[in-house]
């Protein structure tokens, strides 16, 4: 009996796994179709490599995906240090009715509706007669991972126990020493998985970066969405492997160091029965 | 003491409301005050008129905001049904094991969406790789025509949220004190008896901030609705887009945009009232 | 002391990202440079080549995926530093009026090589503002066993959608003056002169035949080769590459009106790099150049009498130009009017919303 509810379960999670990585490795396969006249086709017409060394020299196609890269990094650096403070703010807030507030402002970050964040800030940004450049996409990218970031850590924020803070604080531990010593230790494989989502959600930035991108600054997404008009190239398939091998590394590299950081605490934790 | 920390607690509140103050709220100010204003096309006349509202809550837009509201609600609903068992799964396992399941479920995020979302466009076409494969197996379904149909929407929206309704589940699970379970198989709580009384129950925060970071970014979902379900029977983030864009009437696009949110503001109230009792519930 | 020099290097590292993104821009204004402002993939990349060994400028290339992008980008006081636009026929007149083009220097320029029926069209009578870069028209695409023979007018294309093999099979496009021009010109109407109850008069005509409506979506080739979608409006190009993949497909441009869009080379107003933009424009204009473009791109240059230079050898030639004997000369170009562009739009939602 045990055996066959674990049985339903793993075979619930390894379906939902294989859902997900499906269209990536077809994205992938897709890489190296041959296609018609230039452009993707679903039908599959022939493998070829010659997209490998097209995309290579498409300067549009890596100069986008050099400013996606460097904008979903740079805006990551900032939500890192933000997101967490909202998230922990969220839950420790002493006010009821402030964290209400920012629990509303930070779901108002996520539902706002992209066109209209786009919008307005290019409406701003002009008002106060800022040039657009790369600052200006990367600071119009980070609400949307601050939320992300603040709810993840506060998803785990909110299940740590208040008393260990104020028992360190009346021993005498300065608030940074809290902080350090005591919150951001618990907090910190939220902290990591918040960084990578919001990386993610950086980098994938569609609508506002469509108002944002420059002459010089353009990103992949807005480089695939408007190849899309008029059926991308098998190209766009090549760059999207390439990120995704990219990030895979690094989700890697991170996922190791977050196995390690919790071996390394004392209260191994302990899965829960299935 | 209480001071100090409480200092502590208002400068972590203090910074990101001054970053998002000046990134955030001023432009949606600005957005607020638009939608207030009469359209000059790409401009704006400011002014106090309610026509934009009228407008926006009248006709076809409010039968697109229903359409929209019960859509997100299907999607959320279905995709916190898929993530549940998933985030319990991992949450079973324990070492490395459970570093790698998290990470295979979070793994396809950081893959370009648009790319994906084009992959599954590919997908629920005819004639394509996958199908042929299978036709080779003998497999054959003969086409499924998905591509284009509110179920392809679906399905798309599922496919999209999965790992972002996933997390906050699996981290709740993870902090469910195992001593709670011990003490219950103590008592001789069968196993359905003790999800059912302890871990669910526990487990409801995560659940509830999983619908609402599904939900809420699926209202305003525009991609999706358009490569998959071929702009049929529109949503409406492609009714605010267009009008943003191709009518160039912010006003009214502005007003769709403040009624969105102030949906988001009565769900927001409802999962906070929703916490609170259960957190009732528990202690 | 290891926290202190942790948050040190990661100021460090902040530092760098942010010296390394001004350094960029940095670089970009010193050199000399050309800033392009285009639809994706809408250059070859033998002749952007060409041109840097020409000029020794390496042009910076960013997309965006319609006119209305293109418009709310030159329409901020922001600008974004762009020289060379290239808007469509139908936001040319838009634009104009914005004051967001800067007038073409016709000494610094040769239009004489091009097509005669592609310059002074009514979006820019005298062509101060743009230069007609390549065109496509609007026709239908079809597979003539399911829709049971062929399709001359736009009637035919509306009555073809009842049939049950065709019904729950037809593409229609997302741009809504494309869909509500069917019954426009079905009723002899000018579609840049009707008001407001017309294009609304023109929706109900259209409206019992949206059940009949699979996608108003970007059209997919393979759709149509391999019968997910059996009749399609469609530009020449998509149907070209359908063509290829199922030569039973026929194509059409219908009766009694069809459409011509042309993507248009303008200038930016406060463009930063005008000498290097006329030097991209004079390039980009060589018969040489145009013909390249033309193959590489998939739909036809501007240069006349460009149909009896392209190699017999391109696949399915004829149909880079709207089939065999289209007179261009005949079509009509939408204009978008902010007064009325808010009822096609609303109308076209409507007609979206009615086809689930």
């Amino acid at each position: 009996m045990i055996f066959k509810r674990h049985t339903i379960l793993a075979s619930w999670y390894w379906l939902s796994a294989i859902f997900l990585f499906t269209p990536i490795l077809i994205s992938i396969v897709y890489s190296f179709n041959v296609g018609v006249l230039g452009k993707q086709t679903a039908r599959f017409t022939g493998w070829t490599w010659a997209w490998y060394p097209a995309a290579w020299h498409d300067v549009s196609l890596c100069g986008a995906l050099e400013t996606s890269f460097l904008v979903a990094a740079a805006a990551t650096a900032i939500v890192v240090i933000i997101g967490p403070m909202l998230g922990f703010a969220l839950v420790r807030h002493p006010a009821a009715k402030m964290r209400a507030a920012l629990l509303g402002l930070t779901f108002l970050l996520i539902v706002v509706p992209e066109i209209v964040i786009g919008t307005s800030l290019l409406l701003s940004f002009a008002a106060l007669q800022v040039p657009l450049g790369p600052a200006t996409l990367i600071v119009s990218v980070t609400p949307g991972g601050i939320a992300v970031m603040a709810l993840v850590v506060r998803a785990r924020a909110s299940t740590l126990d208040a008393h260990l803070e104020e028992a360190a604080a009346d021993l005498g531990s300065s608030n940074l020493q809290t902080a350090r010593l005591i919150i951001f230790p618990q907090l910190r494989p939220a902290i990591l998985t918040g960084a990578l989502l919001a990386y993610a959600f950086c980098f994938d930035n569609l609508i506002i970066a469509s108002f944002l991108t420059t002459a010089t600054t353009n990103t992949l997404p807005v480089y695939l969405y408007g190849s899309l008009q008029y059926q991308p190239s098998p190209t766009v398939y090549v760059a999207a492997g390439f990120v995704f091998m990219f990030t895979s590394a690094l989700l890697g590299l991170a996922g190791l160091s977050w196995h390690l950081a919790s071996a390394r605490r004392s209260d191994l934790p302990k899965g829960i029965e299935t | 003491m209480h001071r100090q920390r409480h200092a502590f607690i208002h400068f972590c509140a203090g910074i990101p409301l001054v970053w998002l103050g000046v990134v955030f709220i001023v432009p949606l100010l600005i957005s607020v005050v638009f939608s207030f204003g009469t359209n000059t096309f790409g401009g704006i006349t400011f002014g106090f008129t309610l026509d934009n509202y009228r407008t926006a809550l009248s006709g076809l837009y409010l039968a697109v905001l229903a359409r929209t509201i019960a859509f997100a609600a299907g999607a959320s609903f279905t995709c916190l049904v898929v993530a549940y068992p998933v985030a319990y799964f991992i949450a079973g396992r324990t070492g490395w094991q459970r570093t790698l399941c998290l990470v295979l479920i979070l793994l396809p995020y950081f893959s370009s969406f648009l790319i994906r979302v084009m992959s599954l466009q590919i997908l629920f076409s005819r004639d394509n790789i996958l199908d042929a494969w299978l036709q080779r197996l003998h497999f054959a379904t003969g086409p499924l025509d998905l591509i284009n149909t509110p179920v392809a929407v679906l399905v798309g929206m599922v496919y999209a949220y999965l790992p972002i309704a996933t997390v906050p589940i699996f981290l709740v699970l993870e902090r469910i004190p195992p001593a709670l379970r011990d003490a219950s198989r103590d008592l001789g709580a069968s196993y359905w008896q003790r999800f059912l009384t302890v871990t669910f129950p526990l487990s409801l925060p995560g659940v509830v901030t999983s619908a609402l970071l599904t939900i809420v970014p699926m209202l305003g979902e525009l991609v999706i609705p358009q490569l998959l379900g071929g702009g049929r029977g529109v949503l409406m983030g492609q009714i605010i887009s267009s009008q943003y864009l191709q009518a160039q009437n912010y006003p009214l696009g502005a007003s769709m945009a403040v009624i969105l949110m102030l949906i988001v503001g009565v769900l927001l109230h409802l999962s906070w009232w929703l916490g609170r009792r259960l957190e009732g519930r528990v202690r | 002391m290891t926290d202190a020099s942790q948050s040190v290097s990661r100021r460090a590292v902040l530092q760098m990202l942010a010296a390394a993104s001004f350094a960029a821009s940095d670089r970009a204004r010193a050199a000399p440079s050309l800033n392009i402002y285009s639809w994706p993939n809408y250059f070859s990349g033998n002749d952007l080549a060409g041109f840097a060994r020409q000029s020794g400028i390496v042009p910076n290339i960013s997309n965006y995926d319609s006119n209305d992008i293109l418009f709310s980008k030159l329409n901020s006081a922001s600008g974004a530093g762009f020289d060379i636009v290239i808007p469509s026929s139908s936001w040319i007149a838009v634009l104009r009026q914005h004051g967001l083009l800067q007038e073409i220097d016709p000494a610094r320029i040769n239009l004489s090589t091009l097509a005669p029926a592609l310059l002074g069209r009514p979006y820019d009578p005298e062509n101060r503002y743009s230069i007609p870069k390549d065109w496509g028209v609007l026709g239908v695409v079809y597979d003539p066993a399911a829709v049971g023979g062929e399709i001359s007018t736009w009637r035919d294309f509306l009555d073809a959608s009842e049939r049950p093999g065709v019904s729950g099979k037809v593409r229609l496009s997302s741009s809504a003056w494309e869909v509500i021009g069917i019954a426009l010109w079905l009723q002899g109407k000018d579609w840049n002169a009707v008001d407001a109850d017309a294009i609304r008069a023109a929706g109900d005509v259209l409206r019992p035949f949206m059940k009949h409506v699979s996608s108003f979506d970007a059209l997919d080739p393979n759709e149509l080769a391999n019968g997910t979608i059996v009749m399609a409006q469609s530009n020449q190009s998509v149907a070209r590459t359908a063509l290829m993949l199922n030569p039973k497909l026929h194509w059409v441009v219908p009766k009694p009106m069809s459409e011509i869009w042309v993507d248009c080379y303008a200038i930016a107003r406060n463009a930063p790099h005008v000498d290097a933009a006329y030097e991209f424009l004079s390039y980009q204009l060589r018969p040489d150049v145009q013909l390249q473009e033309t193959v590489a791109i998939g739909f036809p240059a501007a240069l006349a009498g460009l149909r009896d230079k392209v190699e017999p050898g391109v696949a399915h030639f004829d149909m880079i130009f709207g089939g065999k004997n289209l007179d261009i000369g005949k079509l009509t170009s939408f204009v978008v009017n902010p007064k009325t562009i808010g009822v096609y739009l609303q109308t076209q939602l409507e007609l979206q919303a009615a086809a689930d």
